[in-house]
C-alpha cells in the first residue's frame, strides 16, 4: 500500500465510529485500532506476502503522537475467507455502512426485504441496519440475484461487514 | 394562491391582536380585492376561526382553533430554514411515509410534514405510536446532511438534545433523555424520535427525523397499557400548551444544534446529552446478540455509543433496548 493511501484510511477511520479496522490488500495487512478514549489511533501493518516491505506511519491530525506497531513479518501468508472460498470472488458483497443491528424485515412480523434467489436492482432495499435508533435502509447498489444472506436477523454487525452476496448481471 | 392570501390574512390579524383592521387596509396590504378578502375570512371561519366583523371598524380575530396549520405556525417561526416549506394534513397514516416520499421527490432540507392526527403513527420497527387528534405534535423534518452513514446515528442524539432544550425552556419541566433518544418526565415517556435514512455507502441521501410528542393528552385518553410508561406535557405540567409555540421553538433549537453539529462535530452535543441524560450513573441492563451486558452507564464515547462498565471494562453499546 502507498503511504498516502494508509494516511487516507487512518483519517477515515479516525473520523468514523469504527473502533477497529482491518484491510488486506496486495499482500499487506493493515490493522487500525482506536483507543476507547479516542485519544490515539493504533496502526499495525503486517506484511503477509512480501516481508521486505517496511512501514512507517505518521498520524498528522491534532498533533497527537501516533502509536505505531510493527509486527514481525510472517513467513506464511494467512489465508483469508475470500481465498478459501474461491468462487466468492465474482460475487458482489453488500456491506454494512455502520456498526449496528441487522434487520431483515421492516417489522418482526413482516416478510424479509429479500431472500436467497430474489432479484434486486440498484435501488432495492435489502435490509435495515439500526444504531442508536437510526433506522438505515440499505440499498443493493447493484443489479443481480441474492445468493447468500451472511448474517442473522437481529445480529450486531460491524462497519464494512459483508451482509449479502449478490451475483451481478 | 388563495391559501397564501389566507396565510397572510391570518398573520396580519394575529399581528393586530385585539385591534380592528379595516377591509381597506387589509386589501391594500395583501393587494387583493375586498371580495377576495371576504371569501378568505369565510374560509377561516369554516376552519374554526372566529372573526368579528364590524361596520366602519373592520375585522378582528376573537378565537383561534387549536391547529398546527402553516398559517398558524409561520408567524411564530424563528428558524431560518427549518419549517418554512410545509406539507400540512389534518389526518395521515404517518408523517414519516409522506416525508420519505417528499424527500425522494427532491424536497429541500428543512421541509416539514405536519399533521393533526396520525392513524398509523410509526415507531421503531413499525411499532404503533398512539397519536390522537389535536393533542400532540406529530411531525417529520427532512435533513440533507453532508455526513457519512456511519456518523448519521449521532443525529438522533443531536435531536434528543435539541428537543430537550427547547421543551425545558418552554415548559420548565425536568425533561430527561433515556439512551439514545426517548424523552421522559418523572421516568415516563412523552416524546419519541424516529430517525430514518437511506444512503449510499459513504454519503447520506437524506434523513427523515420523525417526532411524536404528547402535549395536551390527558390521562383519560391514554390507553390503559400505556398509563405506567407514558405521559404528556399537560399531565406533568398541570396545564395545556400552545402546540404551535412549541413547534417553532423546537425547530429553532434543532436548526441551531444541527448547524453547530455540522460545523463543530459531535462533542458539544455529547456533553449536553450527558448533562440531560437520565441513563448516566445508573445500573442498566441490556440484551445484545453477544449476550447480556449489565453495569453502570458511565457516558457516551466520542461516536455516541453508550459506555457501560461491564466486568472491569467499558463496553460501547450501539444498538440495544436499555432497561
Amino acid at each position: 500500500m502507498k503511504m498516502h493511501e494508509i494516511r487516507e484510511v487512518i483519517r477515515l477511520v479516525d473520523e468514523s465510529t469504527i473502533q477497529e479496522f482491518e484491510l488486506e490488500n496486495d499482500g499487506t495487512k493493515v490493522t487500525i485500532k482506536k483507543a476507547l478514549s479516542n485519544a490515539g489511533i493504533q496502526v499495525t501493518e503486517t506484511p503477509t506476502v512480501r516481508p521486505e516491505q517496511t512501514t512507517h506511519v505518521e498520524r498528522q491530525a491534532e498533533g497527537q503522537a501516533p502509536i505505531v506497531q510493527q509486527e514481525e513479518p510472517q513467513s506464511v501468508p494467512t489465508p483469508t475467507a475470500s481465498e478459501e472460498k474461491e468462487d466468492d470472488t465474482d460475487l458482489h458483497r453488500i456491506v454494512s455502512p455502520m456498526v449496528g443491528t441487522f434487520y431483515q424485515a421492516p417489522s418482526p412480523d413482516s416478510e424479509p426485504y429479500v431472500k436467497v434467489g430474489d432479484r434486486v436492482d440498484e435501488k432495492s432495499v435489502v435490509c435495515i441496519v439500526e444504531a442508536m435508533k437510526l433506522m438505515n435502509e440499505i440499498e443493493a447498489e447493484v443489479k443481480g440475484e441474492i445468493v447468500e444472506v451472511l448474517v442473522e436477523n437481529g445480529q450486531l454487525v460491524e462497519y464494512g461487514q459483508p451482509l449479502f452476496l449478490v451475483k451481478t448481471d | 394562491m388563495s391559501s397564501r392570501i389566507r396565510e397572510q390574512l391570518l398573520s396580519l390579524l394575529l399581528e393586530q391582536g385585539d385591534a380592528f383592521t379595516s377591509g381597506e387596509e387589509i386589501s391594500r396590504r395583501l393587494q387583493c380585492s375586498r371580495t377576495a378578502i371576504w371569501k378568505q375570512i369565510e374560509e377561516l371561519r369554516k376552519e374554526g376561526y372566529q372573526v368579528e366583523a364590524r361596520p366602519k371598524k373592520g375585522y378582528r380575530l376573537v378565537h383561534r382553533p387549536d391547529r398546527v396549520a402553516p398559517e398558524e405556525l409561520k408567524p411564530h417561526l424563528r428558524s431560518q430554514r427549518f419549517g418554512w416549506s410545509i406539507q400540512y394534513h389534518s389526518q395521515v397514516l404517518s408523517t414519516q411515509l409522506i416525508a420519505h416520499d417528499w424527500a425522494r421527490k427532491g424536497a429541500n432540507e428543512g421541509s416539514l410534514v405536519l399533521t393533526e392526527e396520525q392513524t398509523k403513527g410509526k415507531g421503531r420497527m413499525d411499532r404503533a405510536w398512539h397519536s390522537p387528534p389535536h393533542s400532540g405534535i406529530w411531525m417529520s423534518l427532512i435533513l440533507r446532511p453532508t455526513i457519512t452513514l456511519a456518523q448519521a446515528p449521532q443525529l438522533t442524539l443531536m435531536a434528543a438534545v435539541a428537543l430537550t432544550r427547547a421543551l425545558r425552556r418552554e415548559t420548565g419541566l425536568d425533561i430527561r433523555i433515556k439512551w439514545p433518544n426517548d424523552l421522559l418526565i418523572n421516568g415516563r415517556k412523552f416524546c419519541g424520535i424516529l430517525t430514518e435514512t437511506r444512503g449510499e455507502q459513504d454519503q447520506v441521501q437524506y434523513v427523515v427525523l420523525g417526532m411524536g410528542i404528547n402535549v395536551n393528552t390527558l390521562e383519560d385518553f391514554l390507553p390503559d397499557e400505556l398509563m405506567k410508561v407514558a405521559t404528556s406535557l399537560a399531565i406533568e405540567g398541570g396545564r395545556t400548551y400552545h402546540r404551535v409555540t412549541l413547534i417553532a421553538s423546537i425547530l429553532q433549537s434543532l436548526e441551531e444544534f444541527y448547524d453547530a453539529y455540522l460545523k463543530q462535530g459531535f462533542e458539544p452535543v455529547r456533553i449536553l446529552w450527558e448533562e440531560y441524560a437520565e441513563t448516566i450513573g445508573r445500573e442498566v441492563r441490556t440484551e445484545t446478540s453477544q449476550g447480556t451486558i449489565a453495569g453502570m452507564a458511565v457516558g457516551l464515547d466520542p461516536s455516541g455509543a453508550l459506555l457501560i462498565r461491564h466486568q472491569d471494562h467499558l463496553q460501547p453499546v450501539y444498538s440495544a433496548d436499555i432497561d
